[in-house]
């Protein structure tokens, strides 16, 4: 399935899937996405000065899995070290990538090791009753 | 000896967890691990990325550390695993 870019045509939010919203979750208006091109997106995606700064990374995290079935590990010594590791990898290499795994230059395969990656389908996590991500970033909530 | 190789992250908490394990390893039985990071040394990155074949299907299908590999027959062992465990790993290939 290849993944398209779409625009809403009311509030000019960008989407990148396989499908548009039915919804636009910032104007809420119903079927607003027309398909645009890679470069069309570009230019509206492009860093705006009047765009709040993003939060720090584990304040992210931690709104991420906020109600989730999973939490961001109470062991706050392995957690700093995890940050200090993601920091590092997206400054050296661009993105937030798992201290834990290697990248393997193949881009479809290494969107997959970006923090947070999809660990809810992986051995260390599916089915285990104390399941954790690879690194130990996210854990099962008790 | 066997040419063993640890590939490790320098911010990875079960590599960290693993190296003192690794140190009392080499200390009980005649091996010796060629400890190379992976996130800060592009040419140990590309080692690694060198033996992907043998390594990923040990380590689903990805590429992890810590991965501990014997270079000569390709045989791996990855994760945090249990003092023991990578005892009778390494003492199987001396």
């Amino acid at each position: 399935m290849k993944k398209r870019y779409w625009r809403c045509f009311v509030c000019n939010d960008i989407h990148y899937g396989v499908a548009p919203p039915e919804l636009c979750p910032t104007c809420k208006v119903l079927n607003a996405y027309v398909e645009i091109s890679a470069e069309e997106a570009r230019r509206f995606l492009e860093p705006s000065a009047a765009a709040p700064a993003p939060p720090d990374f584990r304040t992210a995290i931690e709104s991420f899995a906020a109600g989730q079935v999973f939490q961001v590990n109470p062991d706050r010594e392995k957690v700093d070290l995890l940050l200090k590791g993601i920091a590092e990898n997206e400054s050296n290499h661009g993105l937030k990538f798992c201290p834990c795994r290697l990248r393997t230059k193949d881009w479809a395969e290494d969107q997959r090791l970006v923090c947070p990656c999809n660990f809810t389908i992986h051995e260390t996590y599916k089915g285990v009753a104390d399941g954790e991500c690879w690194c130990g970033l996210f854990v099962r909530r008790k | 000896m066997a040419k063993l190789i640890m590939f490790h992250g320098r911010e990875c908490p079960h590599c960290k967890k693993m190296m003192p394990l690794v140190e009392k390893l080499e200390q009980e039985i005649p091996v010796r691990f060629d400890k190379r990071e992976i996130w800060h040394d592009e040419a140990n990155a590309d080692l690694m990325r060198g033996y992907r074949e043998a390594l990923a299907p040990k380590c689903g299908n990805q590429l992890r550390v810590p991965t501990f590999l014997n270079m000569e027959t390709k045989d791996a062992v990855c994760g945090e695993v249990e003092y023991e465990k990578l005892k009778d790993w390494a003492l199987k290939q001396v």
